[in-house]
């Protein structure tokens, strides 16, 4: 499929990433990856005057020890964070959903700043514009309607990354830099939990960091697909225990992951847990599995999580 | 809005003018005329397209073409010398590993990234590395056996 008419802006600094995309009115798009922009591009789902790849800027491609706390550039690949050794030995959750990501090709090429703001998915929405035309536009296209759940004002996309529920897990922070200046948030905070616009990120900001505190944890990823390799979640359930108390976070099914804490873990309350996520899952027919068999999966991947954590982890 | 960009071509020097659009797999199939890379999904799903970039394997239809500029790129054309085929290519013919023949060429893209940098492969590595490739007709089984032939031959 042919791409339509943009053009293209390499970025050697940020600040001249920011000002390329002021200069454009905002009518443009940071390019990384790739990896989930162009398809976007190709379907005419996004529109972009100019495109302003970012992988030319030094310092957004950086994995750094400062003090007590591991600094990920943007733009480091899939792939090469998963080979950080950091990664493995203190956030088996975080390698596993990386390890799950996609396929190689696509590891090697997808960053992991792209992979946490990848855009929501829905099988109404991820349509060729001829698709789109003739059903009509939904929600998340500017239409009235959702075109899965007729007469909700809601739009009920999925978000289908797979680590940023890891990071999550593992308190991560974002920081994010515009021409006003930098902000540090909770990653749980750029989400909106609005599907038709799912991040908080404001027009033109651009991830500088991700900031992982430094603490040897456990945990693990479970996600339900029907392929076993390049498939998004159609549910993804990160587990990270610290001491005595855990993290879960749950993706796939609406437009942010769900995020739930354990403050002593024992059989009751893990099964209190997977009862609670089950009763927050309300996932509709806009994926390739039935909505009913996906939150029923939701317990029994944190189940399955678990007790993968208590015999000691790893496949 | 055209622009000039020189990259390395299956060991030639290239410079070309593009259009900002384009993917790279535009340029070599419908300005460069090397059609051996083939367009399946378009998405990046398939890696029917799957060409080497500075020694990784890429998705040429997701890649956008300005990025080209400086880079060593190879294609399937650039594997076989003086009419000889590549051992890659002996082995998917011997071991059956090509039935329609369309994801082949990125199939093979795919195993010459890796077998560059990891000469003796165990299954695992040849599955992880072929798993951004679709195969509709022949299992996959042969095209692991081939990957393996050439890999224990070495």
């Amino acid at each position: 499929m042919i791409l339509p008419k943009f053009d293209y802006k390499k970025a050697r600094t940020i600040e001249e990433a920011l000002e390329l995309y002021n200069k454009h009115d905002g009518n443009a798009f940071y390019l990384a990856g790739g990896t989930d922009l162009v398809p976007l591009i190709k379907l005419r789902l996004l529109q972009p005057k100019v495109i302003i790849d970012l992988k030319g800027i030094d310092g957004l491609k950086d994995i750094k020890k400062i003090n007590n706390s591991l600094v990920v550039g943007p733009n480091i690949t899939l792939f090469e964070l998963k080979q950080n050794p950091f990664i493995k030995d203190y956030f088996p959750c975080l390698f596993e959903s990386l390890e799950a990501t996609s396929c190689k090709t696509l590891q090697m090429r997808g960053t992991i700043g792209g992979n946490i703001l990848q855009n929501t998915r829905c099988l109404q929405y991820n349509k060729s514009l001829e698709w789109r035309t003739a059903r009509g536009f939904c929600l998340k296209m500017g239409g009235k309607v959702c075109n899965v759940v007729p007469n909700s004002k809601s739009c009920f996309s999925n978000y289908c990354g797979d680590n940023a529920p890891s990071l999550m897990t593992i308190d991560a922070k974002a920081k994010l830099v515009s021409a006003k200046g930098e902000r540090t948030v909770r990653l749980e905070k750029l989400f909106s939990e609005d599907g038709r616009s799912p991040f908080t990120i404001k027009p033109g900001e651009i991830l500088k960091e991700i900031i992982i505190p430094l603490k040897k944890t456990k945990g693990a990823y479970e996600k339900l697909t029907v392929r076993g390799s390049i498939d998004y979640p159609l549910v993804g359930v990160a587990v990270t225990v610290k001491k005595d108390a855990a993290v879960v976070a749950v993706t796939g099914i609406g437009p942010s992951p769900h995020l739930y804490e354990i403050k002593e873990i024992n059989e009751k309350s893990i099964n209190e847990v997977a009862d609670w996520a089950y009763e927050d899952a309300r996932p509709v027919l806009n994926a390739v599995l039935t909505p009913l068999y996906r939150k029923k999966m939701v317990p029994v991947l944190i189940k399955r999580a678990f007790k993968r954590i208590g015999a000691g982890g790893g496949r | 809005m055209r622009k000039e960009i020189t990259f390395t071509l299956n060991n030639e020097e290239v410079t070309v003018e593009v259009e900002p659009k384009w993917t790279l797999l535009y340029l070599l199939r419908e300005v460069l005329g090397l059609t051996g890379t083939k367009e399946g999904c378009g998405y990046g799903e398939c890696g029917a397209c799957t060409v080497i970039i500075e020694g990784k394997a890429v998705n040429s239809c997701i890649y956008p073409v300005l990025e080209a500029e400086g880079k060593n790129i190879t294609t399937i054309e650039g594997l076989s010398k003086n009419g000889e085929l590549h051992v890659l290519q002996k082995a998917f013919i011997e071991k059956g590993a090509v039935q329609c023949g369309f994801c082949t060429p990125g199939m093979i893209m795919s195993a010459k990234a890796l077998l560059d940098e990891k000469p003796n492969p165990t299954e695992d590595d040849i599955k992880e590395a072929i798993e951004g490739n679709l195969c509709r007709c022949t299992g996959y089984v042969m095209i692991i056996d081939a990957i393996k032939s050439v890999a224990a031959g070495r």
